[in-house]
């Protein structure tokens, strides 16, 4: 065997760590590749391995309008609650970015940061009592996509704030030197600085909101359901194909939209190493 | 536009700890001043008062006459390099000449005449289409030299300019700053820790020291007329001998010194030890003879522990030097050596304390 850096690095040890990386990949992914072959089972109940082949369950899924009105309510709930949590998160991360002393800039970021920690059925309860409050939230989702905003929120703020710590400390000193006031500072140095970081933390924000099912249950109204929440319910009545068609079809779009954006990412990190090289030569 | 600049009396405070302890500083028009001093001396936070980064305790700045304690930085209509450069990464090298124009509203024609202007001016033209990452680091610096005069400040201002250069590019761009300096005629202040930076660049040297100014005067001033013992040594080699207001004292002598004389290793000569003259003279064991292109370096350790250092010209005849052997040395020129008198140079030397 050739005497590679890794061999001579970790001898022997590489064997049972190669079996223990393969069994935690394993975990992660039969239980998802399981309830991909049952969605095409030809059979009404959930069954593996899965009987026949057909895709009668996907049909059925995106025939029904119990499905496809929980999955349009789900997109605009996140859609909406990402652009509020981006905003936020945002606004925070350039404030505290303009914080001058260290122990502000540490509260700042603590209690921006919590949100993440507090249990949802905690935060949705409180939020319940909000919407028992005010019969105006009760009818619409506005209270929905504030509570998921506000969950998604420290993620924005987390990425924002990571790209604007990366960013030369002088630019806006350098900026005002020059004679630009904060609006054309924050427009024309500190967006475009951290726009990458912003797409970053809105996709995290939007994966969160759409995956969240606990405020849905509290303070969807009645009638309404995201798409979490009709599995939820799909699951607790029979176990049907549907569901795991279901699971499928939303896992699917996740996985195209992060390898998007793993693709959008590369390709910029590989221009700023033509360019770094370019600048080494220059 | 060029202006005159007054500092006076300023005091800043960070914390706990006094930065600036009542500095003051007149530069006249187009006048070029450093700031020379070891690291924590406050020179780069009395630049961020003069760009108005930094608040003012205590004291005024003055441009051509006005107070401009109270009027922030994107008002001052002053030009600064930072010592990263601090080239915004998501723009063009035009587009960070052409910012100062576009923080003030002018139209786009302008705004790219004068971009072409300044990029020329400091020899990058056909660059503007660049991004700042796929330049030199010289280059980078030259772009920020562009970018700072780009909107006809007043007052020049630069950190650290050097810091990220290598030692052959720092020289070129040290001569090239002075001459555009000197092309656009602007008030100038600089900051540096390097002393032959400060000495190529610069009308006048403002030594500083635990947030005081020591001296400030011409770079040849200062190194022939230090008003301490500091700024002797921190300029150049300097060779510190107890004197009375004559010139040094003779080794040994039991006479109170009354100063201190500073010989530069140059206006040190070999004696000949047979025939001690009746002047000063200084005997020591050579320690180290070292050739360095344009002059020998010579260390003698004298009896008292004192190490001397002389230079000899690079074609003297240096072979009895050996380490380990006797020398004596004398004053080439006596009228040339200058005593720092104690009774000047104690209330200065008991504030830097």
């Amino acid at each position: 065997m050739a005497d590679t850096p890794l061999r001579r690095g970790i001898g022997w040890y590489r064997g049972p760590v190669l079996v223990v990386a393969l069994l935690t990949s394993l975990l992660f992914y039969l239980p998802f590749l399981v309830v991909v072959a049952t969605s095409w089972t030809g059979t009404s109940f959930i069954i593996f391995p899965p009987q026949d082949f057909s895709l009668e369950w996907y049909s059925t899924v995106l025939g029904d309008v119990e499905w496809t009105d929980a999955f349009r309510v789900s997109l605009w709930v996140s859609a909406a609650g990402t652009v509020v949590a981006v905003v936020l998160g945002t606004l925070g991360a350039l404030a505290l970015a303009r914080l001058r002393s260290r122990a502000a800039r540490r509260w700042v970021r603590t209690l921006f940061i919590v949100p993440m920690a507090v249990p949802p059925v905690a935060y949705a309860v409180g939020l319940y009592s909000v919407n028992l409050r005010f019969a105006a939230l009760q009818e619409n989702l506005t209270l929905l996509i504030l509570g998921e905003a506000l969950l998604a929120m420290p993620y924005v703020f987390v990425m924002v704030s990571t790209g604007l710590g990366q960013a030369d400390p002088a630019l806006r000193p350098a900026a005002s030197t020059l004679g630009a006031a904060w609006p054309l500072i924050v427009w024309r140095i500190d967006l475009p600085m951290i726009a990458g970081h912003m797409v970053a933390g809105a996709i995290f924000a939007f994966a969160v909101i759409f995956d969240e099912v606990v405020l849905s249950v509290f303070l969807a109204p009645i009638g309404v359901k995201t798409l979490p929440l009709q599995m939820l319910d799909a699951s607790q009545e029979a176990l049907s194909p549907e569901l795991t068609a279901a699971s499928t079809l939303v896992s699917m779009l996740a996985v195209l939209m992060l390898g998007a954006f793993s693709l959008i990412s590369n390709r910029r990190a590989a221009r700023a190493r033509r360019l770094a090289r370019k600048a080494a030569t220059a | 536009m060029t202006i005159a600049l007054s500092i006076q009396d300023v005091h800043v405070t960070l914390g706990h700890n006094e930065v600036l302890k009542g500095v003051s500083l007149d530069a006249v028009p187009g006048e070029f001043v450093t700031l020379l001093g070891a690291s924590g001396s406050g020179k780069t936070t009395l630049l961020n008062v003069i760009a108005g980064l930094q608040r003012v305790g205590r004291g005024h700045v003055l441009f051509d006459g006005a107070n401009v304690e109270r009027r922030p930085p994107r008002k001052r209509k002053v030009g600064v390099v930072f010592q990263s450069y601090a080239l915004f990464p998501r723009m063009s090298v035009g587009e960070n000449v052409a910012f100062p124009l576009r923080a003030a509203r002018r139209p786009g024609a302008e705004r790219r005449r004068i971009a072409q202007e300044m990029l020329e001016l400091v020899d990058l033209a056909g660059m503007a289409g660049r991004t700042p990452d796929s330049l030199s680091g010289g280059q980078r610096q030259r772009v920020a030299l562009a970018r700072a005069l780009a909107s006809d400040p007043g007052i020049l201002l630069l950190d650290e300019p050097m810091a990220a250069l290598d030692k052959q590019l720092r020289e070129r761009m040290q001569v090239e700053i002075k001459r555009i300096q000197q092309q656009v005629g602007i008030t100038t202040v600089a900051v540096t820790h390097d002393q032959a930076e400060a000495m190529t660049m610069s009308d006048r040297v403002a030594i500083m020291q635990h947030g005081r100014l020591i001296q400030v005067d011409s770079p040849e001033n200062l190194y022939r007329r230090p008003v301490n013992e500091y700024v002797a040594s921190f300029l150049g080699e300097a060779n510190l001998f107890p004197a009375d207001h004559r010139g040094p004292l003779p080794a040994g002598a039991g006479g109170p010194a009354s100063g201190t004389a500073v010989i530069r290793p140059e206006d040190l000569v070999i004696l000949d030890a047979a025939h001690p003259a009746d002047r000063w003279s200084i005997r020591g064991v050579v320690r180290l003879l070292s050739f360095q292109g344009s002059r020998f370096r010579l260390e003698l350790a004298t009896p008292e522990g004192q190490v001397v250092v002389c230079s000899l010209p690079p074609h003297a005849e240096v072979g009895a030097l050996v380490p380990g052997s006797e020398a004596t040395l004398g004053c080439a020129a006596p009228h040339r050596v200058h005593v720092i008198r104690a009774s000047d140079a104690e209330p200065l030397l008991g504030v830097a304390a």
